[in-house]
Formats: C-alpha cells, sequence, structure tokens
C-alpha cells in the first residue's frame, strides 16, 4: 500500500515534467531541428549557456523567434544566418573561419602533421641504423666460430 | 638543415599560440561583435510611448543623424546614463528612445499597464533627465530582436540615410563617448 503511493506519486510528477514541455510541432524533423538549435545558439546576454538552458528574457525572445521560424519551415542554417545577421558570429557555438579564430582550426591540424613527420622521421633513422653489410657478416661469423669451439673444448 | 627545422617548427607553434593567448588575456567578453553595424536599419512601425496613436517608421528617422538609445525604467544603468545622455542632447545630438518592456511578457510579469508606465516613465524622466526626442515602445520586443539587442542599455548610432554606424552594449558615459562616439560624429559631419 505504502509502496503504491510512491508509484502513483514518481508517475504523477514524470507527466507534470512532460506537461512542461509546451512547445508543439507539427513533424518530428521540426521538433529536431527546434531542439539542435536551441542548444547551438548561445545566449548573447548570460555567456556561456545556450538559449534553451538561460532564462533571460532575450534567449526567450530567440527560443519563440527559432520556434516560429521553423514552423515558417526554415531550415537549420537558415535560421542560423538569420541569427548570426542579427548578433553576429558569437550567437552561435561553432566558430566560422575567419582570421582571428584562424589559428584554432590551423594549430590542431599543425600539431598532428609535426607529432607524425616526428615518428616518421624517427623510423627512417632507426631503420637506417640497423642495415647489415658484408663485413658485419664476416665478423659475426668468426665469433660463432670461436665460441663453438670454446664450447667443444670444454 | 632538417634538423633546424624540426628544432624551430614546435619553438613556432608555441610563440604562435602564446601570442593568441596572451591576446586573449586582455580581450573583454562582454564586448560582442553586433551583426547589424553597416546595415540599413530594419523596417518598424512602433507607437510612441506616450501617444500611442501616433506612429513611428523608419523612414521617419531619415534625414538625421542620431542615437537610438534602447532602455527601459527596471534597468539601474539606463537610468545612471540618462544625466550623461541630456548633457549630449544639450550639446546638439539627436536622441531618441527606444523602450524595452519586459512587463508585457507573462514569463516576467503580467501586471503590464500603458498609463501607469507613461506615468512612470515621465516621473523618472523629470527627475534623472530627459535626453530624448521621443520613445517608441516596443511592446514585443520585434526590433530589438531585429536590431540584435541583447538587453538595456544599449545604443545604436544612425546615420542620416539610415545606417547604423555603432552598436555600443552598455551605458554611455564621457569616456565611452570620447572613444568611441566622437570620432565617428565627426567623421560625418564636413
Amino acid at each position: 500500500m505504502k509502496y503504491s503511493f510512491v508509484l502513483i506519486s514518481l508517475l504523477v510528477t514524470s507527466f507534470v515534467y512532460a506537461s512542461e514541455d509546451q512547445y508543439q510541432f507539427a513533424t518530428a524533423e521540426q521538433k529536431n531541428i527546434f531542439a539542435e538549435l536551441t542548444h547551438e545558439l548561445r545566449c548573447p546576454k548570460c555567456q556561456n549557456q545556450n538559449i534553451a538552458d538561460s532564462d533571460a528574457i532575450v534567449a526567450k525572445d530567440l527560443r519563440d523567434k527559432v520556434l516560429t521560424l521553423v514552423e515558417e519551415g526554415k531550415g537549420k542554417d537558415e535560421i542560423i544566418e538569420f541569427m548570426i545577421d542579427r548578433y553576429g558570429y558569437f550567437v552561435h557555438y561553432k566558430p566560422p573561419v575567419t582570421a582571428s579564430t584562424l589559428v584554432l582550426w590551423v594549430l590542431p591540424v599543425l600539431f598532428v602533421l609535426f607529432g607524425f613527420g616526428a615518428v616518421i622521421a624517427r623510423q627512417k633513422k632507426a631503420s637506417q641504423a640497423q642495415q647489415w653489410s658484408e663485413q658485419d657478416e664476416s665478423t659475426l661469423n668468426e665469433l660463432i666460430n670461436k665460441y663453438q669451439r670454446k664450447g667443444e673444448q670444454s | 638543415m632538417n634538423r633546424k627545422l624540426l628544432f624551430l617548427t614546435p619553438l613556432a607553434i608555441f610563440l604562435l599560440l602564446s601570442i593568441f593567448l596572451f591576446k586573449g588575456l586582455f580581450s573583454d567578453p562582454r564586448v560582442l561583435q553586433s551583426g547589424r553595424i553597416g546595415q540599413t536599419m530594419p523596417e518598424f512601425a512602433l507607437p510612441d510611448l506616450m501617444q500611442p496613436d501616433k506612429q513611428w517608421r523608419n523612414t521617419d528617422l531619415l534625414g538625421d543623424v542620431y542615437l537610438l538609445n534602447v532602455w527601459g525604467t527596471w534597468c539601474p544603468t539606463c537610468v545612471a546614463e540618462l544625466g550623461y545622455l541630456t548633457e549630449l542632447r544639450k550639446q546638439g545630438i539627436k536622441i531618441v528612445g527606444l523602450y524595452f518592456e519586459q512587463g508585457y511578457d507573462a514569463d516576467f510579469g503580467d501586471q503590464f499597464s500603458l498609463p501607469d508606465l507613461q506615468i512612470e516613465v515621465s516621473e523618472m524622466l523629470a527627475r534623472a533627465g530627459n535626453p530624448y526626442a521621443f520613445n517608441m515602445l516596443d511592446l514585443n520586443r520585434t526590433v530589438l530582436l531585429d536590431l540584435g539587442v541583447s538587453g538595456a542599455p544599449e545604443t545604436f548610432l544612425v546615420d542620416s540615410k539610415g545606417t547604423i554606424l555603432l552598436h555600443h552594449t552598455g551605458d554611455i558615459n564621457s569616456r565611452v563617448w570620447r572613444a568611441k562616439f566622437a570620432p565617428v560624429i565627426a567623421e560625418l559631419s564636413p
């Protein structure tokens, strides 16, 4: 009896949470676009929060605008373009390639290339050192003969 | 030669990174890049805050260089800058107010009444100074969104053809005016 009460209250709370999902969409695709965009767009007022998380008034306005644009059938890129037009590149979490952000895009590639180059260079060096000449071969044979005879004597 | 290159490349990368990060130390994250600079004022039709029968259109503002000041009585920094803006008005700068209303939104306050707001605004302007030629009321904040406004106060400098030259986030004081606005205005007047 006690447990059924707990169970029912749990069910009820989950139902309440579900009803907080206030936005209705015509298609599942629109719902996805809206969810993606509200997580990718950055709140211009409260930095480092996306507009889905933020309680700022501008975040709410942006959410509403994204909703309207999604319902109008606008694509994801179009909506991002619309926001950048008004709020600048800051509003999107993915930085575009510009002169000032070039270093962010190029550095990781440089690091990988450099590391890879260093590994290859080392390997080349190591393989060069392992070259086996005829003289090495004869020295080895001499040594083998010498120690074999030693073994026979003892 | 090859060895030298091997030694210098990481050094170069390190120096590049250092310069980049060092610059980052002194950048102000609150200074946002605005998307609207260089573009024309978006089209709008907004009622006058004091006489709602009167509509202001973006075309009504053509022909003058003016400041468009986004403000609200609920915003302490806006009230603080009213004094300096009034000084600017006395110097002959045209300032148009764009009233940022948040009480109209059910999520932020549901007790909106235009007559109350009008009284509140006139009282505040009488007390702190009135820099405005007139005020426009953007109840739904649609024009604010079109301008890329994220809060209040924010100020735009618009030229006589309706092109947005500057977008300043935060209050205007003598330091900001001298550093940011005055040079641009000086360039405009022959």
